[in-house]
């Protein structure tokens, strides 16, 4: 029968009370070679002939005894009397490593040199560009976007999808951009038109939709910005909303530099983003109101995960703690100790901006001064970053996946630079304004073509056309609302949400339009249909529909009075059955039945009472793929 | 009960593939997000010594001197001064020799032979010790908050272990609320799948006799319109002329969780959940708790194959075990509706004969203490209600105060030792552990281990390792084993 066989443990069992932690590879060893070895054995530089890039490497370049740790080779270098031979040599470091740091080496070597599975010194790292660049676009008609993707995918040796017929279009753009699926009406006036702009009217119409387009992207910025209606936090008052400011910014189409200095150097309306979560009790330093600020800002405006580097010096990237700890102490009234993995270091923090090319912070500056000068910085016209990754997250949403898939992490290469940095500088010239943002993207053929059918095991450099999105939680809910003809009007007493939101738009009571889902509270089944609870920021929702998803969709009592509802609704309107079935697949589906469908539906109608019958047939239509998936 | 609706066109196809492609597409789909098993060859799991898991859940702080450790006993004798008070429950024998528990605890007195008593848990402090922090701490191995979402043990095992019955949710939860309680957005932050995802989040049963509902068709449908509805689904499908796309991994996944879905609603199984099936007498013996009723269930899904199945008393702030006065009435009440239903499982389980391959733990976040909150120097808020430095009345009497430095953790089955009794309180306050500590990482540890899942299993999220217990750290008490 295995055991559990770590050589520590046996050593604490055999002689109790002398349990000496294994070695930490991560945190206690990387460190030390990435500081003192790893410029010149790591990487693509294996000076001498020895890189220590992998641990075969180490091992099999004879350096190492196992069994003798402390006469490896290795080991012996570091300790050397010999200054020729020292390792690392004098004229990189003065004195030899610290005795405890080689004893570290020693006692890792003897543990057998353990090593994070699939860990490398020697990744390829890609350097992303901070600055704007604007690229060559090909020459040629039409929309720029076009001239680069078909540029890339011929060079590519990849077929351009098939372009997307009328009725799938509208469905597409529709739900995209306000969250909602045409109607029967909208879809049928869609067809007649045959003027050669029709499409391009109907983007910016859409797009002037205002209060429909912030309903629907509030979903979004609510996740990305945190930002809950009610959960953790907020019974201690650790936790502040900025519905209000923010459905404000969407429903005027706030220019996005002007967005983010409001987030980052707020009004009390907006502060909510950068106070975080006071979290009851005591957090461990990675979670303090600080570090969450120096997370929180860099992951949503710059792409860049500094949660491993607000523990430690980053292993995956070239985050360092001082550089968490640097935008943290922007945010903080107190003075900053660093804490490296929860223990104090005894090193105070000093508020420092992460990119010190394009300025600097003053840290004798006063908090509200420090944060706008930050937020000049995330803005600054030579720091593509800001544009970068937002234009990567809208691309994200209308295309299925970014140009960089990882979307929180901008250091990673893109499928095509070009393309990426050509809609970062036209973000900028476009002074800022997000929603002739998504209109260029909503306006070019790629956009216009059908959905590629995905693959397992795609790579970050794939790119073959739109990827099929599921509707998010709020866009089944409203989707399925307007379908039935059941979409909710608020009750008498405004909820705080409903309220704030009727402010920023600049009404004193609520403007009549049926409540959408994104403005409901959090519930059992918008949770289990994946819309978080906003205790992290969350940039991407899971994709696939799970089982315990599907058996909410079976047989979950809030779905079950929807279609109650909606059948009564559609009862209501007195039409005949066939009539029925028809306005049910254009309104869902964008298209009409073919004969097999609708005998299937009709029958399924006919079974039981009529409000049975219909609520039973919008059960088949609303879980099948067809609605689920944005196609 | 007629289970013919079910339809049999679609081939059947093992839930170990579907969860597999399930992966592989989200791998693809959220590659910045998604978690990802690293290095699944280096890792080595043990042989499993259980297939399931039942972790009955003390929620609110179960004092071990009043249940599975007692003091020196004092009777309620108004005067006493407080400090002079560990126990307020005699101890009686049990069926191990030299082994005694609290009064009020009869039946699992008799069962104690069949399993593993450590008395020495700690817990760290953290800050305050709330209960809904260090119920999370419990769960997930992590103390909160976290960065990411971490899993619940629950969750882990559904995710490296699967389900041990295609139609059979993997991890199921019975008889926590989650709505109109205090505290249930902390408690749901630990409820759940975390960054694994919904598919491994918690099956919610909170209501054990209301269980079948929630497997069976909405309200107001029979099985008949049931079945009808769903095959309906399915001609659509094959009818719909936009099937071309249906090869997409995202849609064959939907219809993939549908089926399931179906399966679960349509199989037999789910009588597991129907406790109106259960023999009379068992139900008496169960009692009508909602606590026994939950105990029964987990029983009965087991039998059908569940792979984790947590029962709690459930968590409501100042209700249940989180006694703040009266804790000797409380513990009265207490005693009585946990000791039978916890006897009565451990024996139906051993009388199937699936006790060795069952692991039961009971636990709870952390213990009690009349006077001393946490370890000595914490600075844990005094929350006690009941503020008197004698006993002037009986809600002065009992354990009252948060206490971490020492806590007892039973465990039935799957490869414990039997009768056997690890670690060691102090015999005077405060009760700290003085033998054998065994923190949360290795209690975890030991748990994965039993269950045959390596502590260190490693999944790579955000580009940052995360460990089935901290750092891949915990260890596995082997003591405990047989």
């Amino acid at each position: 029968m295995p055991r559990i066989p770590t050589p520590i443990w046996l050593l604490a069992a055999a002689a109790p009370g002398l349990a000496v932690a294994e070695v930490d590879f991560a945190h206690e060893i990387v460190p030390i070679l990435r500081e003192n070895c790893i410029e010149c054995h790591g990487g693509d530089k294996s000076k001498g002939g020895f890189s220590m890039n992998d641990r075969d490497m180490v091992l099999n370049a004879g350096v190492v005894d196992l069994a003798r740790p402390e006469k490896s080779w290795l080991v012996e270098l570091l300790r050397s009397e010999f200054e020729d031979e020292r390792m690392p040599p004098p004229d990189t470091r003065e004195d030899p490593l610290p005795e405890e740091q080689i004893k570290l080496i020693e006692r890792w070597i003897g543990e057998g040199l353990p090593w994070e599975p699939g860990f490398t010194f020697g990744e390829d790292r890609y350097e992303a560009p901070l600055k704007p660049r604007r690229p060559d676009v090909p020459a040629g008609e039409g929309n720029p976007i076009d001239r680069l993707v078909d540029a890339w995918l011929e060079e590519n040796g990849i077929e351009r999808p098939e372009p997307l017929d009328d009725a799938m279009f509208l469905r597409r753009v529709s739900l995209d951009l306000i969250g909602l699926p045409p109607t029967p009406d909208e879809l049928s006036a869609f067809l007649a038109d045959e003027s050669p702009d029709k499409r391009s009217r109907v983007i910016a119409g859409l797009l002037a939709r205002d209060a429909d387009y912030a309903d629907h992207w509030l979903t979004f910025w609510n996740d990305l910005l945190r930002n809950a209606y009610d959960g953790t936090g907020f019974i201690t008052g650790g936790r502040k909303r900025i519905t209000g400011w923010l459905y404000g910014a969407l429903h005027e189409n706030l220019p996005y530099d002007e967005f983010v200095r409001q987030l980052v150097a707020p009004t009390k309306e907006a502060e909510g983003f950068i106070e975080g979560i006071q979290w009851r009790g005591e957090v461990n330093a990675s979670q303090t109101r600080a570090i969450q600020f120096s997370q929180n800002v860099s992951q949503v405006f710059l792409g860049i995960n500094m949660k491993c580097a607000s523990c430690h010096d980053s292993f995956t990237d070239q985050w360092k703690l001082r550089d968490a700890y640097g935008l943290a102490a922007i945010y903080s009234d107190e003075p900053l100790e660093l804490n490296r993995c929860d223990k104090p270091t005894g090193e105070k923090a000093l508020a420092a901006w992460i990119y010190p090319e394009l300025g600097e912070v003053d840290p004798q500056a006063p908090r509200a001064k420090r944060l706008e000068q930050l937020a000049g910085l995330i803005t600054h016209p030579e720091n593509g970053r800001t544009a970068r990754t937002i234009v990567n997250r809208l691309w994200q949403r209308l295309m299925g996946e970014g140009i960089i898939k990882s979307v929180d992490m901008l250091d990673t290469e893109p499928w095509d630079a070009d393309l990426l940095d050509h809609l970062a500088t036209e973000l900028v010239e476009k002074d800022y304004d997000l929603k002739a943002m998504i209109g260029l993207i909503a306006n070019s053929r790629i956009y216009q073509s059908r959905s590629v059918i995905a693959d397992e095991g795609s790579s970050s450099k794939e790119f073959h056309g739109p990827v099929m999105k599921r509707l998010t939680a709020e866009q089944f809910i409203d989707s399925v609302r307007q379908v039935t003809g059941s979409r909710p009007q608020p009750g008498k007493k405004l909820s705080p949400t409903l309220e704030a939101v009727a402010k920023a738009q600049g009404l004193n009571a609520w403007d009549g339009r049926p409540v959408r889902a994104a403005l409901q509270e959090l519930d059992p089944f918008q949770a289990a249909l994946g819309r978080p609870n906003r205790d992290q920021v969350v940039s991407m929702r899971p994709d696939l529909v799970s089982t315990l998803e599907a058996i909410h969709l079976a047989n979950g009592p809030e779905f079950a009075s929807m279609l109650r509802e909606g059948a009564i609704a559609l009862l209501a309107s007195n039409r005949s059955a066939d009539e029925l079935v028809d306005q049910v697949y254009l309104a869902a589906l964008s298209r009409r039945p073919d004969a097999g469908e609708r005998s299937i539906a009709m029958e399924l109608i006919s079974q039981g009472t009529p409000e049975e019958g219909i609520a039973d047939f919008l059960w088949t239509i609303f879980v099948q793929p067809e609605f689920f998936y944005i196609r | 009960m007629n289970d013919s609706w079910i339809d049999p066109t679609r081939p059947e196809q093992s839930r170990r593939e579907f969860l597999r492609r399930l992966a592989a597409g989200s791998a693809l789909t959220f590659a910045g997000g998604a978690p990802r098993l690293l290095a699944e060859d280096e890792v080595k799991h043990p042989a499993a010594r259980a297939d399931s898991c039942i972790l009955l859940w003390m929620a609110g702080g179960m004092a071990s001197a009043e249940t599975f450790d007692p003091k020196a006993y004092l009777p309620f004798e108004v005067g006493t001064p407080v400090e002079k008070i560990i126990s307020t429950f005699p101890a009686i024998d049990t069926s191990v020799d030299g082994l005694k528990i609290s009064a009020g605890l009869p039946e699992i007195a008799k069962i104690m032979d069949r399993g593993t008593l450590i008395r020495s848990h700690v817990q760290p402090d953290l800050g305050s010790i709330l209960h809904s922090r260090h119920q999370y701490h419990w769960h997930t191995g992590y103390v909160p908050p976290q960065t990411v979402a971490a899993p619940h043990i629950g969750a882990w095992m559904a995710k490296v272990l699967g389900p041990r019955n295609e139609v059979m949710p993997a991890f199921i939860n019975i008889g926590q609320r989650l709505e109109g309680i205090g505290e249930s957005e902390e408690i749901k932050a630990f409820t759940t799948g975390g960054f694994f995802g919904s598919e491994f989040s918690p099956f919610n049963l909170p209501y054990p006799e209301k269980a079948a509902e929630a497997v069976k068709p909405p309200e107001g449908m029979g099985p008949d319109r049931f079945g009808r509805r769903y095959r309906a689904l399915k001609q659509m499908l094959e009818h719909s002329p936009k099937g071309e796309g249906l090869s997409d991994f995202h849609q064959e996944s939907m219809l993939r969780s549908l089926d399931a879905a179906h399966r679960l609603l349509g199989s037999p199984k789910r009588k597991a959940c129907d406790l109106a099936d259960e023999d009379p007498v068992s139900l008496k013996v169960y009692g009508d708790s909602r606590f026994g009723r939950g105990c029964l269930l987990a029983r009965r899904l087991v039998e059908e194959g569940a792979r984790f199945v947590e029962v709690t008393t459930e968590y409501v702030p100042f209700v249940h075990w989180d006694t703040h006065e009266n804790g000797h009435k409380t513990y009265e009440r207490l005693h009585a509706e946990v000791d039978r239903p916890i006897a009565r499982l451990i024996r139906d389980l051993e009388e199937r004969g699936m006790l060795d391959r069952t692991l039961v733990i009971i636990a709870s976040e952390f213990s009690r203490d009349m006077m001393i909150e946490g370890v000595p120097g914490s600075n844990a808020k005094d929350q006690s209600r009941a503020k008197t430095d004698v006993i002037k009345e009986m809600k002065h009497y009992g354990l009252h105060r948060h206490f971490t430095g020492g806590s007892s953790v039973a465990m039935f089955g799957g490869g414990m030792k039997k009768g056997f009794v690890h670690g060691r309180t102090a015999d005077e306050r405060p009760c700290l552990a003085v033998e054998n500590p065994v923190t949360i990482e290795d209690l975890h540890a030991s748990i994965y281990t039993a269950m045959g899942m390596s502590p260190k299993t490693v999944f790579d999220i955000e580009r940052r390792p995360f460990y089935a217990t901290k750092d891949g750290k915990g260890k596995a008490v082997m003591d405990l084993f047989a």
